[in-house]
């Protein structure tokens, strides 16, 4: 099972790449894990200045509207980092 | 006469070249503040049903507010109040720039165009002297709105139309400095007047009730507008373009024609990616705005110009599906001075991409293709070749070519570039609004997809109660006359640094999303004014406003412009939304699009409108509506 992230500006910055493929990840909180690992143990603070306000969605619906970050994932879902922003 | 206005109308007869100066009827100004609602009221006495939006029946209102002139953050916009070619029922724009400040300086609250020349004509208006003068502008003619505010020069404050409005380009718009009233085509109008410019100068001051208490708290709203995480951070720092990734995590960033809602290059249109590779160091702003949600961009053989905001990114650059802003940037350059809106612009060049794609019309463009879209941005304001079925929008293209399904507007007004499907309260707010499709006649959205609090976007609840204290909200901010984004300010700090997947926020949305009808009776309470734009109406004015009155105004204001659609024939029928958007799901759980038929019903009722979407006598007797 693989599924596709995408990170804010920000994260896409730090960690030089727009969006990565996982593999074997079950819920939304494994994802999560699994990019904290990204930034390692050294550039942890950075990882959760980036993320702090950023909120998750599973395909486009904030985790928040489903189960959290015990949010299941399926084969082919896009996890997405999402910054609050406004103005148009 | 209330503080706040200069007290006169300025009518202008462009057939018979005479003006007069009327009385501002100040009874009308309690119940319509000015700006937009003001207008409205004019526009709906001062025409006949019916009335070719096109010729010389049709009046053309520059209408300023009580905030104008004045030094308050936001508060230099004009509205511009016709019936629109494009919808066939209301039109209205709201512009920066510098125009809204020379009419209050001038001693002109609203100017009324009635008639048509039979030629180019300018009008150069001396507010003091109270002169007009009739100028022939045969010069001008074919001039884009840079070159013609040039020429004008700096000494007064313009409004011009570019080639787009001289050739009745239906979404053609007014431009004064680099900012644009850019929507339902007003420019057109302005254009079939052959009234290429306005000038306006003179030295009056606003005066106001309590100018000591204004001026103390204006400094105050400056201070919290500077620490104010949207207001004082990232619209200074990334424009409006910073809700590019929003949209796109979120999957509502139109892309290939409402196709889908999510954009692989979404990055490199983005507010942030502009700040990094674009941007040339200088933000710009409207006149007394510290927010200077503008920023300047290099576009190659011009110079530095004003860049795409958020509309134009999407709109010209997801929705197409090119991700190079520098394309886009040239294409927002070249729309602003040929004179025309960017949004309908590229709702329309994307309906000519899918249509070709089907094999239906040949405008030789496509989807992530660059090619051909400069030329076509100029054909479309010279009305050459298949400029001249562009020209016309995308609903009027569906009539003669086919594609309805896939033509992405309502009541002929192009859609804005939240897709619905994944903010249903804004789907609501596009079926309903009076103009036809836009965002800014409530921006609903903000509340459910793309602000820092956020409901569940796709839920049933709230979404036909958010729209109305919206709609009325922004009605209210529009006859001020304020600029929308003020309302991006009403989530303090403490909002913005909530953790979006902690369970205090799920407790805080879940709460509010089961607000129900609670939020409408809050929103309602005639109580003191606390918000800063009711505090400002309050010490220039020496009226009492607050939120309540607010909503009361907004929505006398909205319930007068859906009477004169009704009366014009954009009837209960044209509150929906494109079948794409109705019936084509872009979200993996969704089996259909946006439930409207659920909501539609219920947003009727809180209007207390008939079951056929008809304002019932007591709706308009209570709002003091008269028609
Ligand atoms: S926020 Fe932007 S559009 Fe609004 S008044 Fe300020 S500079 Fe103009």
């Amino acid at each position: 099972m693989s599924v596709t992230v995408e990170f804010t500006y920000d994260m896409t910055k730090a960690l030089g790449e727009t969006r990565i493929s996982l593999d074997g990840v079950g819920t939304v909180r494994e994802v999560v894990a699994q990019v904290r690992d990204r930034f390692g143990a050294e550039r942890g603070e950075e990882f959760e200045r980036l993320t702090h306000t950023a909120a998750v969605a599973v395909n486009g619906v904030l985790v928040n509207h489903r189960r959290g970050m015990k949010t299941p994932l399926a084969d082919g879902d896009k996890v997405s980092f999402v910054k609050s922003a406004s103005g148009g | 006469m209330i503080k706040g206005y200069a007290g006169r109308i300025l009518e202008v007869d462009l057939t018979q070249r005479t003006h007069r100066f009327v009385p501002l009827d100040e009874d009308v100004a309690r119940l319509y503040i000015g700006g937009k609602g003001y207008g409205t009221r004019l526009l709906y006495d001062r025409t006949e049903a019916g009335v070719d939006p096109l010729g010389p029946g049709n009046v053309l209102i520059f209408a300023t507010g009580p905030l104008n002139g004045s030094v308050a953050p936001q508060s230099n916009r004009f509205a511009v109040v016709c019936k629109s070619p494009l919808t066939g029922g209301i039109g209205n724009a709201t512009c920066g720039g510098s125009f809204a400040l020379g009419m209050k300086k001038a001693g002109i609250d609203l100017l009324v165009l009635t008639g048509s020349s039979d030629r180019p004509v300018r009008l150069d208006v001396d507010g003091d002297a109270g002169s007009v003068d009739f100028i022939d502008a045969g010069d001008l003619w074919g001039k884009g709105t840079y070159e013609t505010q040039q020429i004008l020069g700096k000494k007064k404050n313009h409004a011009v139309i570019g080639p787009a409005g001289e050739n009745m380009v239906l979404y053609a718009g007014i431009v004064s400095n680099e900012r644009i009233a850019g929507r339902t085509g007003v420019g057109a109008v302005m254009g079939s007047k052959r009234l290429k410019a306005i000038s306006v100068t003179g030295k009056r001051k606003l005066e106001m009730e309590d100018p000591e208490a204004f001026r103390k708290y204006t400094k105050d709203v400056r201070e919290m507008f500077k620490d104010h995480p949207v207001l004082g951070e990232s619209m200074k720092r990334f424009g409006t373009g910073a809700i590019v990734n929003t949209t796109n995590g979120r999957n509502i960033l139109p892309t290939r024609n409402f196709q889908r809602g999510s954009f692989d290059d979404a990055i490199k249109i983005s507010g942030e990616y502009m700040e990094d590779h674009e941007l040339k160091g200088v933000k710009t702003s409207c006149i007394h705005c510290p927010v200077t949600c503008g920023r300047d961009v290099e576009v190659e053989g011009v110079g530095r110009v004003k860049g795409p905001e958020y509309e134009t990114l999407a709109l010209l650059g997801s929705n197409l599906e090119i991700g190079n802003i520098k394309k886009v940037s040239e294409w927002n350059y070249l729309a602003d001075d040929m004179g025309m809106d960017t949004i309908s612009l590229g709702a329309t060049l994307s309906f000519a991409m899918e249509l070709q794609e089907r094999g239906m019309y040949s405008a030789g463009l496509e989807f992530g293709d660059p090619a051909g879209v400069s030329e076509m941005i100029r054909d479309i304001a010279h009305r050459k070749g298949a400029g001249n079925d562009l020209a016309d929008g995308t609903k009027r293209m569906a009539e003669k070519l086919g594609g309805s399904e896939f033509a992405m507007h309502v009541k002929g007004l192009e859609l804005s570039a939240y897709d619905p499907r994944g903010s249903f309260a804004q789907g609501v707010e596009y079926a309903t609004t009076n103009r036809g499709g836009c965002h800014v006649q409530g921006a609903s959205m903000y509340m459910e997809s793309t602000g820092p609090i956020t409901i569940n976007p796709q839920s049933l609840k709230l979404k036909a109660e958010i729209p109305i204290v919206q709609q009325n909200l922004a009605c209210a901010i529009n006859s001020m006359v304020l600029c929308i984004f003020t309302t991006y300010g009403m989530v303090p700090k403490a909002g913005h640094n909530l953790d979006p997947n902690s369970f205090l926020y799920k407790v805080i949305t879940t709460v509010f999303e089961n607000s129900g009808p609670m939020m409408r009776t809050m929103m309602s309470i005639k109580g003191r004014p606390m918000m800063w734009f009711e505090k400002w109406l309050t010490y220039i004015t020496g009226e009492n406003f607050s939120s309540g009155h607010l909503q009361e105004m907004g929505g006398r204001i909205f319930n007068l412009e859906r009477m004169y659609n009704l009366r014009e024939g954009v009837g209960p029928e044209s509150d929906t939304l494109p079948h794409r958007i109705l019936y084509e799901p872009t979200f993996k759980h969704m089996k259909s699009g946006h439930p409207l038929d659920q909501l539609l019903p219920r947003y009727y009722k809180n209007r207390g409108w008939d079951a056929g979407g008809v304002p019932t006598r007591r709706t308009l007797d209570k709002l003091q509506v008269s028609v």
